[in-house]
């Protein structure tokens, strides 16, 4: 029994080397699951078919479900289904693609009434939704690059809508044929989107690029600090930066501070979390305005979308959630120093008017 | 109460204990099985039965390799590592080798062999412990990896560093390692079902299999009984390595690209699997059905779990219950029947 006794030390020492691991991994901020300060919504119609009996099965086959962003969008899901008398089985893959597709086709194999994917790698996920589709299952999709997207419902943050409105900003605060700056990276799918706003931008209103730089590495925000830094020794003169992804925005934004050019540069970014917040509001940021969603929100949008697709009520087969164009200047009149004050002061980021009908409202906490 | 009346209320309850010991794990397995049958229409479809096979046939056939480490008196810390190299190393050939999945398989199972050579002349040249020898291996080759694919998931059609696409694409013949199947069985499953009977086949049928837990027992006796110690664990950390590199083979077809952070779930669920395996059947040392018992027995909890809508991180839970009794089954209710057959294994206590 001495190899089993070792046996057992080993296991014991690996299970507390691996929660050590995830123990230091431990998100900080609060936890933005919660709307607090909305009213209940309810329904001003019964629910209709197939939700007004049994609860409907739905299985939500996430690829990591950890992390401010994944559990709000998890907590709006949940919340969303069990108003609409949804029963919903998640798995959460942890980042583990092989484990992905075997949820996923363990998922298809239970045949449940619907299934929803969120995020996953192309090439692992892509044959499981045809063979679902094959097998007759309703799938939607959340966030996914699909090559054949055929029979499949398509839901995403619309990263159009997200640049459009940040870039709108910019040209309101620096006008036509500025002189601005471009970090970002490409072949990453919502940098591609946003890049292709940027340019259509760039060309409507005559602006001058003076420097494209950017990457996107394990420490983005640090990398790109010292490539920004050169740019802007080169070209100290320019008006605006877009940096469409907050942590090459808050990398850009140390390099702005870092060259003393916070009072004449202005950063432009796009997502949100309590830590952009945090350096938005900080004294003198150049970070002058950035776009959000509430994940909460579009978890539980991708449910209604769902919903409504089952009881034949919508109509298009690629449905992308707005964001919100956030300002400098509306955090500090608003007093808004974390997520879940930024949801209170602007309930638009509720989507209380996308993929709604009047048996199923918005709910997400 | 004489002497007598002791003896013989205790040997009924020693034969009791041994039922328990021999029959409750499967006995649980059963009723755990059956609970789900009866409470979830879609637990009991052959889909189902195969799909659980089939997602826990990796887990399985690394927890195997580890198995067969123990029966030696050691253990593999790097299965999790092999077998991730050898997601990305299959990746790597095809997909920027331009290779077929033939050529793919080969060079993974070689490499396979490579990694568990080192492990052995590591623990049997250099005298590392096998702990720490493994854990090193384990950053090794999780570090090798990422230098040689330059820390990126590998796939098709990927732009390389010189600006060009990558010129191959994982094989049909190689995803059908994992996503084919033979009539209704998934290819993993058979896999796992031939390995799993060789594996009892050479351990409790044959001299060398006999020879592997002596060695294992009491590495002294057995060389001087002859047996050339170096060499059996040798073959057992080999057989491990290659065993890690088929489990890493069912992952890379599975996930259908050279996914970096594959492998890194599977050392705790392998060790685990192989702990279990010890206690299934109350034979009281590593053995091949038990190992496939016992991951069978994750399967139909992972799987049986989320039907019943219990959420994920209940499973961990489970598991964690799992191996507790296991450890109980080995440890605490089977110690009066382990020293009565341990003769022949002096390092009992």
């Amino acid at each position: 029994m001495a190899i089993l006794r070792r046996a057992a030390v080993v296991t014991a020492l690996v299970a507390a080397g691996a929660l050590a691991v995830t123990g230091c991994a431990q998100s900080s901020g609060t936890p933005a699951a919660t709307s607090g300060a909305s009213t209940a919504p309810t329904a001003s119609a019964e629910l209709p078919a197939p939700f007004d009996g049994d609860p409907v099965t739905v299985a939500l086959v996430r690829q990591s479900g950890a992390g401010d962003y994944f559990e709000a969008w998890g907590a709006g899901a949940e919340a969303q289904a069990s108003f609409a008398n949804i029963d919903l089985q998640v798995t959460d893959a942890r980042n583990d693609n092989a484990k992905h597709a075997s949820d996923l086709e363990q998922a298809i194999a239970a045949k449940p009434d619907a299934i929803i994917v969120d995020h996953g790698q192309t090439d692992t996920i892509q044959p499981l939704v045809t063979k679902a589709v094959e097998a007759g299952i309703p799938v939607v999709i959340y966030d996914l690059a699909l090559t054949d997207s055929e029979g499949v419902i398509v839901t995403a943050q619309s990263d159009k809508s997200m640049a459009e409105g940040v870039l709108e900003q910019l040209i309101a605060d620096v006008g036509e044929g500025a002189k601005v700056g471009y970090v970002s990276a490409t072949g990453f799918a919502p940098l591609d989107r946003r890049a292709e706003v940027w340019d259509q931008v760039v060309a409507d209103n005559g602006l001058d690029v003076v420097f494209s730089t950017g990457e996107v590495s394990d420490s983005t925000a640090s990398d790109n600090v010292p490539l920004v830094d050169a740019a802007l020794k080169q070209n100290p003169d320019v008006e605006a930066i877009f940096a469409p992804y907050d942590e090459i925005t808050k990398g850009t934004v140390l390099a702005v501070q870092q060259n003393n050019l916070q009072d004449k540069v202005k950063v432009y970014g796009i997502d949100i979390s309590n830590a952009d917040l945090e350096v938005m509001n900080a004294e003198g940021s150049p970070w002058v305005a950035t776009s959000a969603t509430d994940p909460a929100a579009v978890g539980a949008a991708v449910v209604r979308t769902l919903a409504l697709s089952l009881a034949g009520e919508l109509d298009e087969t690629e449905v992308l959630f707005p964001a919100i164009t956030i300002t400098q200047e509306f955090l500090a009149e608003n007093e808004v120093t974390n997520v879940t004050e930024l949801r209170a002061a602007e309930p638009s980021l509720e989507l209380s008017d996308v993929v709604v009908a009047d048996w199923l409202p918005a709910v997400s906490g | 109460m004489s002497a007598r009346n002791r003896i013989s209320a205790s040997k009924t309850s020693e034969r009791v204990a041994a039922v328990v010991v021999k029959w409750g794990f499967v006995a649980v397995t059963v009723a755990l099985i059956l609970f789900f049958v009866i409470t979830e229409p879609s637990f009991r479809t052959p889909e189902n039965f195969f799909g659980m096979l089939k997602f826990i046939a990796p887990t399985a056939i690394a927890g195997l390799g580890v198995m067969l480490a123990m029966t030696v008196g050691g253990i593999d810390l790097s299965v999790g590592a092999s077998a991730g190299f050898a997601v990305s190393i299959a990746a790597w050939t095809m997909v920027i080798g331009n290779q077929v999945g033939g050529v793919a398989v080969s060079v993974v199972l070689v490499c396979g062999l490579l990694i568990g050579a080192l492990n052995a002349f590591l623990i049997v040249v250099a005298r590392i412990p096998d702990l720490l020898a493994t854990l090193t291996t384990m950053f090794v080759i999780v570090g090798l990896k990422l230098i040689i694919v330059d820390g990126k998931s590998i796939s098709s059609q990927m732009t390389l560093s010189n600006g060009t696409t990558a010129p191959g694409r994982f094989t049909a013949d190689f995803l059908w390692l994992d996503r084919g199947s033979i009539g209704p069985v998934p290819v993993p499953v058979i896999i796992l079902v031939v390995i799993t009977v060789l594996l009892w086949f050479l351990l409790e049928r044959t001299r060398w299999g006999r020879a592997l837990f002596a060695v294992g027992a009491n590495p002294e006796a057995a060389r001087l009984a002859g047996i050339r110690v170096q060499w059996y664990r040798t073959i057992a950390y080999m057989g491990c390595g290659l065993l890690a590199s088929v489990a890493g083979l069912l992952l890379a077809a599975r996930i259908g690209q050279g996914d970096v952070s594959a492998g890194n779930s599977l050392l705790l669920d392998a060790v685990a699997v192989a702990l279990v395996g010890v206690s299934v059947l109350g034979i009281g040392r590593p053995n091949a059905w038990g190992t496939a018992l016992g991951a069978v027995l994750i399967a139909v909890m992972v799987t049986g779990f989320t039907m019943l809508g219990l959420p994920y991180y209940a499973q961990d839970f489970g598991k964690g219950i799992v191996l507790l009794i296991a450890l109980l089954f080995s440890f605490t209710f089977s110690r009066r029947r382990t020293v009565v057959t341990a003769g022949s294994t002096t390092s009992a206590s």
